[in-house]
C-alpha cells in the first residue's frame, strides 16, 4: 500500500508540476512572441505614388510611408496620433501617402472616406483625417453620421456647397473604390496597413516606424 | 475513473489551457493598449474596444484568464484527487462559464453586430467544458481516487 501511495504521489506531483510548467511556458511564449513589431517584405508591389495620391512631404523623398486606412477602424484611430507625430518630425524628409481602404463591415467606412476625399479637394485632407479619428467614437455609433461630418467640414472652413457636391460625386466614389481594389490586388487585407519603403510593417508603437524610417534616411 | 472518463477529463484540462492562453493573449493586448487590426471578415477590434469589454475597469479577458486557470487546476485536481467538493466547484464554475459565454455571444450577435474570433473561441471552450463535464458526471464518474475509494470499501 505504501509503495502504491508513493507511486500515486509521484504521478500526481509530476502531473501538477508538468501542467503548471505548460501553463507558465504557454503564457511566457505569448508574452515574448506577441511583444515586438513584425515586418515582412511586401509580397506584392503597391501601385506607384502618382500625382493623384494624397501625400504629405517632399516628392522624391528617400523614404515613403504608405498607409491604407479606414476611418471607422479603431486600430487606425489608435495609430493616427503616431502618424501625426511622424509627419511633424519627418515631414520634410519623408513622404507620407494615405490611401483609402473602407471595409464593408464598417457602415460609415465609405462615407467617411468620401468626406476625407472631398476635404482633400480643398487641401484639408490631413486636418479632416485627424478630426475623423479624434472624434471617431462620436460618429461611429451614431444613427446618422453625416451631421457630424458636416460639422467637421464647417469647422475646417470648407466651402460647404463644393464639399457636398464633391462628397456625392461619382468620381469621388470611383477614386476610393479604385484605391481599394488596387490595395486588395497588392495584398492589403486589413487596416491600418503600413508599407515603409516596400516593407510591410505591423507596428506596435511609434518606435517601430522610427526604426524603419531612420534606416532609410 | 474509467479510461473514457479519464480521456474526457484530460481533454477538459487541455481545453481550459487553450481558454487560458486565448484569454491571456487578449488581456495582454488590452494592457499593452493594442487593438487588433480591422479585417473585412472580422469585427474583433469592435468587440475588444466596446464598452462591454470591461467591467468596472477590469477587462473581461482578465476575468476569463482567471476563470480558465481555475478550471485548469480544478480539472487536474479531478484527475488526481478525490472529487466531492472539487467536483461541485467545477460543476458550478462550468455552469457559470456557460451562462457568461451565452451573454457575451448575444452581446456580439445582437448589440455589437460584430464577432471576435478569440471571444468566440473562448465561448466555445466554455461550452465544451460544461458539456464535457456533464457527460462525465452523468456517466457516474468521480475522480481518480474514486476507484481507490471503492477499493477501500471493498
Amino acid at each position: 500500500m505504501r509503495r502504491l501511495g508513493r507511486s500515486l504521489l509521484t504521478w500526481q506531483a509530476a502531473l501538477w508540476a508538468g501542467s503548471s510548467l505548460v501553463l507558465i511556458l504557454g503564457a511566457l511564449a505569448i508574452v515574448v512572441f506577441t511583444g515586438g513589431p513584425s515586418t515582412e517584405t511586401a509580397t506584392a508591389t503597391l501601385p506607384q505614388v502618382t500625382a493623384t495620391d494624397i501625400t504629405y512631404g517632399p516628392e522624391g523623398a528617400p523614404v515613403v510611408v504608405v498607409e491604407y486606412s479606414d476611418f471607422q477602424c479603431e486600430a487606425c484611430a489608435r495609430f493616427a496620433p503616431m502618424l501625426a507625430a511622424l509627419r511633424a518630425k519627418y515631414g520634410d524628409r519623408v513622404r507620407f501617402v494615405s490611401r483609402f481602404f473602407p471595409l464593408i463591415n464598417h457602415p460609415y467606412g465609405m462615407l467617411s472616406a468620401q468626406v476625407a476625399y472631398a476635404a482633400s479637394l480643398q487641401s484639408k485632407f490631413w486636418e479632416m483625417q485627424d478630426l475623423l479619428y479624434e472624434r471617431q467614437s462620436e460618429w461611429s455609433d451614431a444613427p446618422d453620421a453625416y451631421p457630424y461630418f458636416k460639422g467637421y467640414a464647417k469647422g475646417l472652413g470648407l466651402d460647404m456647397s463644393r464639399f457636398r457636391n464633391d462628397l456625392n460625386a461619382q468620381t469621388t466614389k470611383d477614386f476610393i473604390t479604385r484605391q481599394m481594389a488596387e490595395g486588395t490586388d497588392a495584398g492589403v487585407n486589413h487596416t491600418p496597413w503600413f508599407v515603409v519603403n516596400g516593407t510591410v510593417l505591423v507596428p506596435n508603437d511609434i518606435a517601430d516606424f522610427e526604426a524603419l524610417i531612420d534606416a532609410g534616411l | 475513473m474509467g479510461r473514457r472518463q479519464r480521456v474526457v477529463r484530460v481533454a477538459l484540462v487541455v481545453l481550459a489551457l487553450a481558454g487560458f492562453l486565448i484569454s491571456f493573449y487578449l488581456t495582454l493586448t488590452h494592457y499593452r493598449n493594442l487593438i487588433p487590426p480591422c479585417y473585412v471578415t472580422s469585427g474583433c477590434e469592435s468587440v475588444v474596444t466596446s464598452r462591454y469589454a470591461t467591467i468596472l475597469g477590469i477587462p473581461l479577458s482578465l476575468i476569463g484568464t482567471i476563470f480558465f486557470a481555475v478550471m485548469f487546476y480544478l480539472g487536474i485536481a479531478l484527475i488526481t484527487g478525490p472529487p466531492n467538493k472539487v467536483m461541485r466547484a467545477y460543476e458550478l464554475l462550468a455552469f457559470a462559464g456557460i451562462l457568461v459565454a451565452i451573454v457575451l455571444f448575444l452581446l456580439q450577435a445582437v448589440v455589437l453586430k460584430a464577432y471576435c474570433s478569440y471571444c468566440l473561441g473562448t465561448e466555445a471552450i466554455a461550452l465544451s467544458i460544461w458539456a464535457g463535464n456533464l457527460m462525465v458526471a452523468s456517466s457516474g464518474d468521480g475522480g481518480a481516487m474514486s476507484e481507490a475509494g471503492s477499493g477501500r470499501q471493498r
